[in-house]
């Protein structure tokens, strides 16, 4: 495997994070707000299957499968959490919360992954 | 945009709803003795207030914002008090239709809520400084 394409998985997995954040974020918010239901976004490992690793266009004339970058996280609705308020608000938060603090730890094995990598990669180089 | 900066405006706008929600139970309480002026008015009416999700066009979160600040439509209850200025012909003074023991629900609530907001406005700050931590490694 290549680095770049460490890197490269890297960075998607960030983003899926920040994406996860900012949809719990909206969860919280909405916490009050009568029949909002709550959402959250396909498993990473969807994104993934979504996207094999592609093949290297050496050729003008070769196809490209999608983009990996432009490659969008998408939402659906969280049905995992069975209470409904009277209000038609589906939203439990300390379900939110624990998301959070997940999204939490794995952006920072995600970081210490990357840091470390990056760390290997400066070591070959020098001298 | 960038979605990190989306959670902190989205719990930003869950901030600043529940201070309002806030705001309308404590002018609620304060006003719960406050009878009308002359005999037989109406006294300080209940003040409700609802929340409503709205979706921000520019960065696709799910902020949310106050639908609408209400009046409460139930009865007054009354009380004996004929020295009040508001008192009718027999007496009876009509009492703001506030209870103390909702509002106080309603307080902690909002308060809860807005915890909440607030841990992931942390949360999210503490992904934002993992992120930019990745640029000092380099020594």
């Amino acid at each position: 495997m290549q680095p770049v394409n460490l890197f490269n998985l890297a960075a998607q997995q960030a983003r899926w994070l920040s994406v996860r954040q900012s949809v719990i974020a909206g969860n919280v918010a909405n916490v009050n707000t009568p029949g909002y239901v709550a959402r959250d976004v396909k498993p990473f490992e969807a994104v993934l299957d979504n996207r094999h690793v592609a093949m290297a266009a050496t050729e003008p004339g070769h196809m490209q499968g999608n983009n990996p970058l432009v490659q969008d996280v998408s939402l659906r609705e969280d049905n995992e959490n069975p209470v409904v308020l009277p209000s038609g608000n589906t939203v439990s938060l300390q379900t939110e919360l624990v998301k959070s603090a997940d999204v939490q730890r794995q952006f920072n094995l995600n970081t210490a992954i990357v840091k470390a990598f990056h760390n290997m990669l400066a070591m070959a180089t020098k001298e | 945009m960038d979605p990190l900066s989306t959670a902190l405006k989205v719990a930003a706008s869950g901030l600043d709803a529940q201070s309002e929600r806030l705001r309308v139970v404590s002018e609620n309480m304060a006003n719960a003795q406050s009878t009308g002026r002359v005999p037989g008015s109406d006294p300080y009416r209940r003040k409700t207030i609802t929340f409503t999700a709205a979706v921000d066009h520019a960065s696709g979160g799910a902020m949310v914002k106050v639908s609408n600040i209400g009046r409460d439509e139930s009865a007054f209850p009354v009380d004996f008090d004929p020295g009040n200025e508001a008192a009718n012909a027999d007496g009876y003074v009509k009492m703001p239709n506030v209870n103390m023991l909702v509002e106080m629900a309603d307080m902690r609530e909002a308060n809860r809520s807005y915890e909440a907001d607030l841990q992931v406005v942390k949360q999210a700050r503490n992904l934002i400084s993992m992120t930019i931590d990745l640029l000092r490694s380099g020594s």
